[in-house]
């Protein structure tokens, strides 16, 4: 066995709980063998691989999903997860359990108070995952639960085969689309009380997201970006420290956004690094509020603090919750101190946003 | 043994919480297996060492480049990835075949998925486009008039119905839940105001018509087609004398792919026998055998020693395993592509239903395996409007698949194709709705329910790995309309649309080591079966070869039994031979 490898083992199991090690290490070498040194991902062998979930209509502990097609032509597909409807009382025709699961009692608002809605971007650096994978589905219900939301995970299109912008895009369009629908308005003032939110890249999905609705007349009432995906040209100290260290090498942060990026261009791209050299100046604009959760055994912390610097330089309201020995994924499983205490972080932010 | 204390919270916390947030099977890790893996938590020690050796193995055999990664990507076979440990040792037996065994030796209780989550209930797929107010209104009044049937209130049905044909009237019919509507408007009708009980109408040979131009126009039968013959590919390993029996044999279009892979097989094909099974054609034309004779020449053309039999019968449950003529020593397969649900009865209904019987033949056959096929959907319901409900979303779903087909296609052929599809489905809408008691003959039952039936019947399952699932999602590729999807789940592999599973194939096993056990069925009564010279030869072995393997071009000798026997209502055909 190569040394160093072991040293780097060791280190890892030694901050997480053994089941957490077991999911992230399995995924690890699981992502290994799909990436391609030329570039090319194994999609055929990643769908097979992922663990998926379907849609529920029937609730689980107060929890239902439900899939909805919401742009034809790109095959764009959300899952929406909701607290159980009320039954409708207005209605005098016995109701069966059938008729309870047609869309238009799903569609119900989950309250006649203000009520947040979460539209979430699922992470695996813009190329693994989906909105229907076991993981996220597990994430989004505890939202739900947690926030009394309404989640809509967004199903976006992936890397290599989907490049900048098309994640972008999809994530626009799935904000644009709630923005149109009446039951997800509420309160005395009928709004739309979204929160932007998502993990490594479903994080920088999110940012940029937030970005193209400045313009466009839609609040957005908080953005919550957890382990969120930066990068830019520089190798960071962080970067370098902990490079290969827990689970994570500077050579798959590459790869990734290699993926992502249009070709030719570096790192310094403004997708990936967007308070860099080529960055957007955000001073003065209404930025919604953003809450940034920094894992300290992520090797590209340096990248995420300096976005949350970037975001204090131009005047934005940001939130830092720096976890110093959380490793990416700590909140994938419920069986740490991070996980817990980082979703209460998240409950208050939502409900003082809200 | 590594620095994990194994069994107790790792350094560093005060105390590890742990949830459960899904009532899995015990001693099963719960928070993994919400993340959809199935791991004892008495193994996560032994998983999590040989995580390391794997990446160690993967690490020091590329010497730090990637080429071993690519070995297990692209060549490897994966299988179950939810089975964590056993992933891992497969992938560590590719990397270092000299390996100690195994972590697991046991399989995983049966039926744990189940408990996970309570059993899927459709996902509802919905279009939100412009005449939206009168689709959802449309889905309103069919659940009110299907409720209204449910509690025999004709009156209140009947006006329904009325009130659901102006709208159609006024929403556009050629698409999306006009369309679908429409059909179950027309089910409905038909239900309420057919004196005569509405059985299926129409001939087998109509009936194939109608199939093949399902098949045309989608993928989920050449899904099917692919996914089993992958199987049986696979199983027929290292056999040189192989048995395929086909439960519908239709236009046979699922064999010639099985064939040509045979001819191509390393070291040679094996002879193929293949018994198809199919309804008598009642113009006299011998249907199943024209096909045998037309399988018969492609093998042929490829030097694959072939016979076929044609097995006629309307029901499989006439069919009596003597008459396929298993012999010893040859691999059988069996292939059922959406035929099994025929066989079930209405779940409340007492005493053992056909499939009970019809799953011991086929089991005491020892086939190398069972492909079975079968819609992703619970049509079996005793109430008329859960069935009715279950129904209209899952067709809502077929029919927007076969719609984005028919836009994206631009031949005439496929909109066509499409066009015959639909009335297609919309036989197994009527059966569904209309139908009652032994009339009913789609009576699909999900995936889930069809594990716990083989199960029981004694079957093993054989699990279908990911090169199946990417020639399935490859397959997908030629189809334009991108909202197919193939997912693998517990071994099988469903295709959907849209994230909505709509048909599943899974496989199974019955051989045990002794292949030249010849399992004598012990619930048929040969005695009481009037014999001929040559077809009746379960009790003599050596005929059968003659029968199966004859050197020069096809021969047709007619039996002479075909209306001599009155207890059966099923006839045998002659063999046909190639080579």
């Amino acid at each position: 066995m190569a040394g160093s490898n072991e040293v780097n083992v060791n280190e890892s199991k030694r901050v997480v709980p053994l089941n957490t090690w077991v999911l992230i290490s399995n995924f690890k070498l699981k992502y290994n063998m799909l990436r391609r040194p030329d570039g090319t991902f194994n999609r055929h062998l990643a769908e097979f691989l992922d663990r998926k979930v379907s849609a529920n209509a029937t609730p689980v502990n107060g929890v239902l999903s439900f899939d909805l097609l919401i742009d034809r032509p790109t095959s764009l597909l959300v899952r929406i997860y909701r607290p159980t409807p009320f039954p409708d009382t207005d209605n005098t025709e016995p109701s069966t359990s059938s008729m309870s699961s047609l869309l238009t009692d799903l569609i119900q608002p989950p309250s006649s108070d203000p009520f947040p809605v979460i539209v979430f971007f699922h992470g695996g650096s813009f190329a693994h995952s989906s909105a229907n994978t076991a993981i996220y589905d597990s994430l989004c219900r505890r939202f739900v639960s947690l926030c009394n939301a309404v989640v809509i995970s967004v199903n976006y299109r992936r890397s290599p085969e989907y490049r900048y912008p098309c994640a972008y895009d999809d994530g626009w369009t799935a904000l644009k689309w709630a923005s149109t629908q009446p039951w997800l308005h509420s309160g005395k003032d009928s709004k739309l009380r979204v929160f932007l939110a998502g993990d490594s890249s479903g994080g920088n999905i999110a940012h940029h997201v937030a970005v193209r609705a400045i313009e466009s007349g839609i609040t957005i009432s908080g953005n919550i970006l957890l382990n969120p995906m930066f990068g830019g040209q520089a190798r960071t100290e962080s970067e370098k420290r902990l490079d290969g260290k827990y689970f994570v090498t500077i050579q798959d942060r590459d790869w990734y956004w290699k993926a992502f990026l249009p070709e030719g261009v570096d790192r310094d791209h403004p997708a990936c690094n967007p308070f860099g050299p080529n960055g957007n100046d955000l001073k003065g604009l209404p930025f919604p509020r953003s809450i940034v959760v920094v894992a300290g055994l992520d090797l590209v912390q340096d990248w995420q603090l300096a976005y949350v610097d970037g975001l204090k330089k131009a005047g934005q309201d940001v939130k830092l919750v720096y976890r110093e020995q959380a490793t990416i994924g700590f909140y994938l499983l419920p069986n740490t101190d991070h996980f817990y205490e980082v979703m209460e972080e998240i409950k208050g932010f939502v409900s003082s946003n809200c | 043994m590594g620095p994990y204390p194994c069994g107790s919270a790792a350094g560093g916390w005060e105390g590890v919480r742990s949830e459960a947030q899904c009532t899995a099977a015990p001693d099963i890790d719960g928070l993994l297996a919400g993340a959809g893996y199935r791991v004892r938590s008495s193994d996560l020690c032994q998983v999590a060492q040989r995580l390391e050796r794997l990446e160690s193995a993967m690490v020091y055999n590329s010497g730090g480049g990637h080429a071993d990664y690519d070995h297990l990507a692209s060549d490897a076979v994966h299988y179950n990835p939810s089975d964590l440990a056993s992933w891992v040792d497969s992938m560590l037996s590719e990397l270092t075949p000299a390996d100690p065994g195994p972590v697991r030796h046991a399989p995983a209780p049966d039926g744990w998925v189940d408990q996970i989550y309570p059993q899927p209930q459709r996902a509802v797929a919905a279009r939100m486009e412009e005449e939206e107010d009168s689709g959802i209104r449309l889905v309103h009044l069919l659940m009110s008039s299907a409720e209204a049937i449910q509690r025999g209130d004709a009156a209140l049905s009947g006006s329904l119905i009325d009130e659901m044909r102006l709208l159609l009237t006024r929403v556009n019919t050629g698409f999306g839940i006009g369309k679908v509507a429409g059909y179950f408007v027309d089910a409905l009708t038909r239900r309420l105001y057919s004196v005569s009980s509405p059985a299926a109408s129409g001939s087998p040979a109509e009936y194939e018509i109608l199939y093949h131009h399902f098949y045309e126009a989608s993928p989920y039968l050449k899904f099917a087609h692919f996914t089993a013959n992958q199987a049986i590919l696979e199983a027929f390993d290292g056999h040189d004398r192989v048995h395929v029996i086909d439960f519908s044999l239709m236009h046979g279009l699922q064999w010639p792919a099985l064939i040509q892979a045979l001819a191509l097989r390393p070291g040679g094909p094996p002879s193929l026998r293949l018994t198809g099974i199919g309804p008598p054609s009642p113009d006299g034309r011998d249907s199943l055998r024209e096909i045998g004779v037309r399988l018969a020449e492609l093998a042929r053309s490829v030097r694959v020693q072939f016979a076929f039999r044609g097995v006629a019968a309307n029901r499989l449950d006439d069919v009596r395993p003597w008459m396929l003529q298993v012999a010893p020593g040859e691999a059988v397969a069996v292939n059922s592509v959406m035929q099994l649900h025929r066989l079930l009865t209405d779940p409340d209904s007492p005493g053992p239903a056909p499939i009970d019987s019809v799953l011991s033949w086929i089991h005491g056959l020892r086939p190398k395996i069972v492909t079975v096929v079968e819609q992703e959907a619970d049509h079996n319901k005793t109430g008329f409007l859960d069935r009715f409900t279950e129904a209209l979303f899952y067709y809502s779903t077929m029919f927007d698949s076969l719609e984005a087909g028919r836009a994206n296609g631009s031949a005439v052929q496929q909109q066509q194709a499409t066009a015959v599809a639909e009335v297609y489905l919309q036989r197994e809408i009527r059966d569904i709705v209309c139908c009652e008691g032994p009339d009913r003959a789609e009576r699909h039952e999900p995936l889930v329910r069809w594990r716990a039936r083989m199960g029981q019947a004694g079957f093993k399952p054989v699990h279908l790995g990911s090169n199946a699932f990417k020639q399935a999602s490859m397959l997908l590729t030629l189809f334009s309309g991108e909202g197919y999807c193939v997912e693998e789940v517990d071994g099988c592999l469903t295709l959907g649309w849209h994230s909505r599973p709509l048909i599943a194939a899974s496989a199974w096993r019955a051989d045990d080591l002794e292949d030249n056990a010849r399992p004598v069925p012990d619930n048929f009564i040969f005695s009481s079966i009037s014999s001929t010279s040559n077809t009746n030869d379960s009790n003599n072995n050596n005929n059968n070869n003659n029968n199966i393997i004859n050197g020069n071009g096809s021969m047709l000798r007619r039996n002479s039994n075909n209306n001599s026997r009155s207890s059966d209502s099923s006839s045998q055909q002659e063999s046909i031979h190639g080579m």
